[in-house]
């Protein structure tokens, strides 16, 4: 199928199978998903833990790869072209870890040098991430040694470096607190005005509801629901989009209330 | 620049920051060459010496008594053979001498009280025995003199000494001989296991590995990478050993004299030898940490595994130390056994003896077995079921 320059990632029927190591069963993480994410727009996955939104990431950042059906990142197969899906995207989660023995800088410098920036155009655009970020005051200290935050801050860093056209984004507020929520918030938002095409999995409905153009809802492997934030509350009949969620995933308490 | 030169960078650079690693990989070999070879060089110095031996005497009047404090002996005295067994038994005697006064033919009988089992007793004994023998023979060649009877009379069988000149001629004291090798190849695989656990299951944990991974370097280029960095710790922690030899000559401390009477044997034909059979090793050593590194889960199987395999490789490396008592080192089967062979060409190059075949023989079987470690670390690098152990 002819690339469409819109559609800067495709997945279609994508699924992947493991074998659970001791039962021997196969687990389907993800069972035939299928989506489109467009530049300028930020594409949601909403689901809870397990229900294979960071698998379907790890296939398209191409770290595993799919049992059935494919992908196509910037217009390169994850099969095919790994290695120019890799040069087309930024990834960050707060499980992306940075180097505890190197500085803020020579991280940053580091994985510059892996995506190919080097010389004048590495120092540029070095210099342009530490201003953005304000890393000045710690960008000469060891990773081990950075707060949370500081930390989150030398990952967005590094995610931009190298200004990748497309970015995933894997639970990237987990485990922060309110102000760096914010910051990584308010640059997914940025993401957005610059153009990027920005696939955003979580399992917080606000941060839905305040970035994401567009949500798949996925559960069990299988996308349940897909539209803008309105979309699924109206298809769901609810009003909030955490019910919405609730009765899309068909969700069932396991506590009995007392009658 | 190249990716692998890029991840072989970095990594050097975070193992150079990492205490553990300095201390295991350069520090400790070092100070424990130079420390073994003080402390081996103290003790045969005094284990030659015979002031430094205690004989334990029963009280007589022998001149013998004279002769070992005159010899330098440390002599003390006691009352009777049964206080000197009492001694030995309680472990404050090694050798108790009760001399007899000489018989109708004049010899005189000594008594050597000893315990069999103590290896410092046995030493006293044969130098006490070394120094009587040297009476023995001084009244054989006076009575045979006095009877005009030449002294061959008295040596049916005379065996002379006629060292043949084997190599290069010289060569190193035989402790550093039986130990420099051992060392120089255990510290290659030694100085890296430190860092193994650490450059791929412990990315996994730490979850730097999928940063890594998400970047366009091929899997190959960054197994590469951290191949050439781990191989870089593994042969300078080998060759520290070289330098605490070196330290140790320069410094010359006590003992050293009987050490180094030899010379250090690391002539520059030496020096390259050991290197040309060392770096082969190193790449085995650094490829099979490799491997077992990707496989494992986290940096503690990744441990369990490796001191496993440390096992396999400390086996050879402990036979190397016996090579010297058998003729097993110039046998062609220990060309073709990993670790061993490697300790064997740097032992023969230490002694001026290095012959081309063995080296070939032993360089060529530590590149196939790293050209097959580093395959397999390859292929478990590029297993996604391998990597996402976690």
């Amino acid at each position: 199928m002819p690339h469409n320059r819109w559609h800067m990632v495709r997945t279609f029927g994508l699924k992947k199978h493991f074998i659970e190591a001791k039962t021997k069963k196969v687990v389907k993480a993800v069972d035939g998903v299928s989506f489109t994410a467009v530049p300028g727009k930020i594409f949601g996955l909403l689901g809870v833990n397990g229900a294979g939104k960071t698998t379907v990431l790890r296939m398209l950042s191409t770290v595993i790869k799919p049992t059935e059906g494919g992908a196509e990142v910037n217009g390169f197969d994850v099969l095919k072209d790994p290695q120019k899906v890799r040069a087309s995207i930024g990834f960050m989660s707060t499980s992306t870890a940075l180097y505890g023995r190197l500085t803020a800088r020579e991280v940053i410098e580091y994985f510059g040098g892996l995506y190919g920036l080097e010389g004048q155009r590495l120092k540029e655009r070095v210099a342009y991430v530490t201003e953005k970020l304000q890393l000045q005051e710690f960008s000469d200290r060891l990773c081990d040694k950075l707060s949370t935050g500081q930390k989150q801050r030398v990952s967005i860093a590094r995610t931009i470096l190298y200004d990748p056209p497309v970015l995933f984004f894997d639970e990237p507020t987990a485990g922060l607190d309110v102000v760096s929520s914010q910051t990584v918030m308010e640059f997914i938002e940025e993401c957005r005005v610059n153009g990027k095409t920005v696939i955003f999995s979580t399992h917080i409905m606000s941060e839905v509801e305040r970035l994401c153009d567009h949500v798949a809802v996925i559960h069990d492997g299988i996308i349940r629901a897909e539209g803008s934030v309105a979309d699924l509350k109206a298809q769901a009949g609810e009003a909030s989009l955490e019910k919405s969620f609730l009765k899309l995933v068909e969700f069932k308490s396991e506590y009995a209330v007392a009658k | 620049m190249n990716p692998a030169f890029q991840v072989y960078r970095k990594e050097l650079r975070e193992m150079f920051r990492d205490k553990r690693v300095r201390t295991s990989a350069f520090v400790v070999p070092i100070l424990l060459i130079f420390g073994m070879l003080y402390l081996f060089g103290g003790m045969m110095e005094k284990i030659g010496k015979p002031e430094n031996q205690k004989v334990t005497v029963v009280k007589s009047g022998s001149p013998l008594v004279d002769l070992l404090k005159k010899s330098r002996f440390d002599v003390r005295n006691i009352d009777s053979v049964a206080r000197g067994q009492q001694l030995i038994r309680d472990g404050k005697a090694g050798l108790v001498l009760d001399m007899l006064p000489p018989d109708s033919t004049g010899q005189s009988i000594v008594n050597a009280y000893f315990d069999p089992k103590q290896q410092s007793s046995g030493i006293t004994k044969s130098i006490v025995q070394g120094l009587f023998g040297k009476l023995n023979q001084g009244t054989l060649d006076a009575v045979l003199k006095a009877k005009g009877i030449p002294e061959s009379a008295a040596q049916a069988i005379k065996l002379v000494d006629k060292p043949v000149e084997v190599g290069e001629g010289g060569g190193a004291a035989e402790l550093i001989v039986s130990l420099l090798p051992y060392l120089i190849v255990i510290w290659a695989f030694y100085g890296g296991l430190s860092n193994a656990s650490d450059i791929v299951a412990g990315e996994k944990e730490k979850m730097t590995l999928e940063t890594l991974l998400i970047t366009p370097v091929r899997r190959t280029e960054i197994v590469l990478g951290k191949f050439l960095a781990l191989a870089t710790i593994c042969l300078t922690s080998s060759l520290s050993s070289l330098i605490g030899l070196s330290l140790y000559a320069a410094i010359k401390p006590p003992g050293s004299a009987e050490m180094l009477k030899n010379g250090l044997g690391v002539t520059p034909q030496a020096a390259a030898t050991i290197l040309v059979v060392l770096v082969p090793t190193v790449a085995f050593f650094a490829s099979l940490l490799i491997a077992v590194s990707s496989y494992a889960k986290n940096s503690r199987e990744a441990q369990t595994h490796l001191s496993l395999i440390g096992f396999l490789v400390t086996m050879p490396a402990i036979m190397s130390q016996f090579l010297g008592l058998t003729d097993m080192g110039s046998q062609a089967w220990v060309n073709f056994v990993p670790v061993l062979n490697t300790a064997n060409s740097i032992r023969n190059a230490l002694l001026g003896k290095t012959t081309l075949m063995p080296i070939v023989e032993t360089v060529c079987v530590s590149l196939v077995l790293a050209a097959v470690a580093l395959t397999i670390a390859v292929k478990l690098f590029n297993r996604e079921e391998v990597l996402s152990r976690i």
